[in-house]
């Protein structure tokens, strides 16, 4: 019985992940607890939770592995100021004050905040933790793996061969040389926060045409042997602790787009920095297909398995998986940093104690749940009016409910593992209905109108309405495939069909997720289409709902018709709130 | 006597004089939206984590308040900075609440006693009525921010006023002594956490200056050393390092 904490931290969006024997058995970001967005901390919170829910107190892990070096980082950050010296000022003294009191005693913060003795404390390796997390969650006996994003140490872009004997490092691009950091770059320029609005930048960029392709490949080049350079002279962040792009980069593309400044695609200037997004789009998805092509080359293996930040792009994936050469691909789950936290745990399991293979994952909820019994207090405690309903009669209502037009929230057993929400923190809706993401987006979500919403569909009849490539099937149930959607798809999903007539596909299975898979399949045989618009169970700006509470919360704030809460129905909740001062 | 509003003049003063600096009242706006965003965060923990079931209600609409507070004034903050990116910038940034000590990883609820949590959420509103009474005085030009005030004042009172009923019913079972001392240490600790901040500012500024002198006087010379034979690796890097599991202890 071996316990290993994994611990991603301190960068961006921070997590723990307990493995039992090789078996993920609980993972959470820190967001999900401390309620604050990409929270960055030691992830105090959720690894207490993962080890209170196996049962164990801090004492019983066998060990806690970091997901990278720090001391290796520190090294190339010293490196990198050297180089840049002098201009480098601002960004020495704000990267020093955090490592000097923060990040260079990891070892023993950790230590500290968890309880467990510092000899237990592994370290592994940033892009590692990355192919770990997507190789041995793989069902993949045998893969290649890439791992791209922004920089962990050294590298930013990792290629590996994963097999029985573990993993094999074949060869690595190193900083300032990055994809991450250069999509990073125009997620800036484009008036979105870096590490947060990547995806408004691929919801824009199916607004515009790659017009300025030669551009931005005049900044990131492909090499002839599938790697890839940034030419720095375009950019900042290698030097500066303000921005990330520089005078050069404003007379190449003009000036930066404000902020929060509306999105009206018949407005010229907004189609050009739409057309800026499908520039970078379109550059990002060559490169990671050149290196794709290149790892396939040098392993001659059919399966790929894919991490890091630049993963979680499904417009890129799909490309990777039409033209990079590979039979079939798995990308893992949260293959941003917070995945670092499986990964690292894995690695440890696998390449240090030599265990035996993990099973792959399926079900995407390894996050805290609550029982019916907890639930149903907290409703009588808040004095909430709420109908219970056991079983199929709640599938049944739900599904009735969607197909009245009604938005409900979707609240059902542990929640995601994941930047995703994949049908147990969810929003949920009628994809057939015109109008709806509108509806949603103003009523709900708050955010742009020009972000897609995903379709949710039972798996096998997928084929329907997606036209996915060969290989997609282990992809998609983690909503990770951005693919056309077909012409009957078109027609009968007109509110998760984007501009450009794509769909971010997720795939459900009765193994992954039980209860969601009935009520799409209920929702199919009363409709004819077992397909739901699904969002993720937030407001803009918040990290998704953990919590009965928050998800009361969240319900209270918005337009949201229903909510089901486990076995609880709960409507109009304004009108059902009975609270005296 | 529960809403004891009589700003002192000093803070009158103060807050007139914050409020002249050009940008000043959005940068302030988009201050309290995130105190408050804290606040709702406090207050959803206490829900979860309180014992009694009739107070659970009440924190949760306490909290419901906050949520609705802060996002009234993230509202009012972008309304009124203009063209200036960097509010907006401050509205969204997520870590402000962890970055500016507006709230640490244990909950209030965890820290405190029930009488020091009362005392707690007493003080701080009552403060902040009056707090809020003089910015929507300083705006009275501003009918948008002057009813976004008025609004969040009426929450106020609610919030006031249930956690004196809580105090109050404290003093009448023997605990006077108890609520008096709670209310004194939650003023002591305001003062107290004021002068930390300004300390930590301090320390920043002094940091900063030693930290710029060690740039120059020691980073300065290897860079002029190393300048003519490092150069960034461009293209693939062969992995020469030893596996990382035959050096798992090592933090390099």
């Amino acid at each position: 019985m071996t316990y290993i904490l994994g611990i991603s931290a301190l960068y961006h969006d921070s997590a723990a992940a307990l493995v039992h024997d090789g078996t993920v058995v609980a993972a959470s970001s820190e967001e999900r607890f401390s309620r604050i967005k990409h929270d960055a901390s030691l992830p105090v919170l959720a690894a207490r939770w993962c080890i209170a829910q196996a049962g164990l107190a801090p004492q019983d892990l066998d060990y806690v592995v970091y997901y990278e070096k720090p001391l290796r980082k520190f090294e190339r950050l010293m490196l990198n100021h050297v180089r840049q010296f002098p201009r480098g000022v601002a960004s020495f003294r704000r990267s020093m004050k955090v490592w000097l009191t923060e990040k260079l005693w990891v070892r023993d913060n950790l230590a500290n905040a968890l309880g467990v003795p510092a000899s237990k404390i592994l370290f592994s390796d940033h892009h590692l933790s990355h192919a770990a997390s997507a190789f041995y969650c793989s069902p993949f006996e045998e893969a290649a793996v890439l791992t791209v994003d922004g920089v962990g140490e050294h590298a930013t872009t990792g290629l590996f061969r994963g097999s029985r004997a573990g993993l094999e490092r074949l060869a690595e691009i190193h900083f300032p040389h990055s994809i991450g950091l250069i999509y990073s770059v125009f997620t800036s320029f484009l008036g979105f926060q870096v590490n947060d609005g990547e995806y408004k930048v691929m919801g824009m960029a199916a607004y515009g045409q790659p017009r300025y392709k030669d551009k931005v490949e005049r900044i990131l080049r492909i090499r002839s042997d599938g790697s890839f350079d940034v030419d720095t002279s375009y950019v900042a962040y290698h030097y500066s602790a303000e921005e990330s792009y520089n005078r050069r980069f404003v007379e190449l593309f003009g000036e930066p787009r404000k902020p929060g400044a509306p999105f009206d695609p018949a407005d010229p200037r907004a189609r050009n920095y739409a057309d800026i997004a499908a520039s970078v789009q379109a550059v990002t998805e060559d490169c990671v297909v050149s290196l794709a092509r290149e790892l396939r080359r040098r392993t001659g293996l059919d399966d790929l398995c894919m991490a890091g930040g630049v993963a979680l792009n499904g417009v890129a994936n799909y490309q990777v998986l039409r033209r990079g050469g590979f039979r079939r691909l798995f990308v893992h789950p949260a293959a941003g940093d917070a995945g670092g936290a499986v990964g690292a745990a894995l690695w440890a399991w696998h390449e240090v104690l030599g265990g035996a293979r993990s099973p792959a994952l399926v079900s995407p909820g390894l996050g805290q749940s609550w029982s019916d019994g907890q639930t149903s207090q907290l409703l009588r405690d808040l004095h909430l009016r709420h109908t219970p309903l056991e079983g199929d009669a709640m599938i049944d209502r739900a599904a009735e409910d969607v197909a009245d037009g009604k938005i409900i929230g979707w609240f059902q057993g542990g929640f995601e593992w994941g930047p995703r929400a994949l049908g147990h923190r969810s929003i949920l809706a009628d994809a057939r209905q015109h109008g709806m993401n509108a509806r949603i987006n103003a009523k709900v979500k708050f955010r742009e109108p020009f972000r897609p919403f995903a379709p949710s569909v039972l798996a096998g009849a997928e084929q329907r309405y997606f036209s996915l490539p060969d290989g997609a099937d282990l992809t998609c149930p983690w909503m990770l495939l951005v693919a056309p959607v077909t012409d009957c798809g078109h027609d009968r999903l007109p509110a998760t069909t984007h501009v450009d007539g794509s769909a971010r596909v997720h795939i459900v299975s009765r193994d992954a997720s039980p209860v969601y898979a009935r009520l799409l399949e209920r929702f199919g045989e009363a409709s004819g289409d077992p397909v739901l618009l699904n969002t993720s169970f937030n407001l803009k700006g918040e990290p998704i709902v953990a919590s009965p509470l928050d998800a009361l919360a969240t319900f209270e704030k918005t337009d949201l018709d229903v909510l089901y809460l486990g076995s609880f129905r709960i409507e109009n909740f304004a009108s059902r709130r009975n609270v005296h001062a | 006597m529960i809403l004891d509003k009589r700003p002192s003049r000093l803070l009158r003063l103060l807050s007139w004089l914050v409020f002249k600096i050009p940008g000043r009242p959005a940068a302030k706006m988009a201050e309290f939206s995130h105190t408050e965003a804290g606040s709702a965060l406090d207050m959803i923990a206490a829900t979860e984590l309180t014992s009694r079931a009739d107070l659970r209600a009440k924190f949760f609409r306490h909290a419901l308040d906050e949520h609705k507070h802060a996002r009234l004034f993230a509202e009012r903050a972008i309304a009124l900075s203009g063209d200036d990116v960097r509010v907006r910038a401050m509205v969204e940034d997520s870590t402000f609440i962890v970055s500016r000590g507006i709230r640490s990883k244990v909950a209030l609820h965890e820290q405190l006693s029930d009488v020091e949590f009362f005392a707690f959420i007493w003080v701080h509103e009552l403060i902040g009525a009056r707090q809020f009474d003089i910015y929507s005085a300083l705006m009275q030009n501003d009918e948008t921010s002057t009813a976004m005030f008025r609004e969040i004042g009426r929450d106020e009172r609610f919030h006031i006023a249930y956690s004196r009923a809580e105090l109050d019913r404290m003093i009448a079972g023997g605990r006077a002594r108890e609520v008096r001392k709670a209310i004194f240490l939650t003023r002591f600790r305001r003062v107290r956490n004021a002068v930390l901040r300004g300390s930590r500012r301090f320390g920043e500024l002094m940091s900063g200056i030693w930290l710029t002198i060690a740039y120059f006087g020691i980073l300065g010379p290897f860079a002029l050393i190393s300048r003519a034979t490092e150069r960034n690796a461009e293209g693939f890097v062969v992995f020469t390092g030893a596996p990382a599991a035959r050096n798992a202890e090592s933090q390099g």
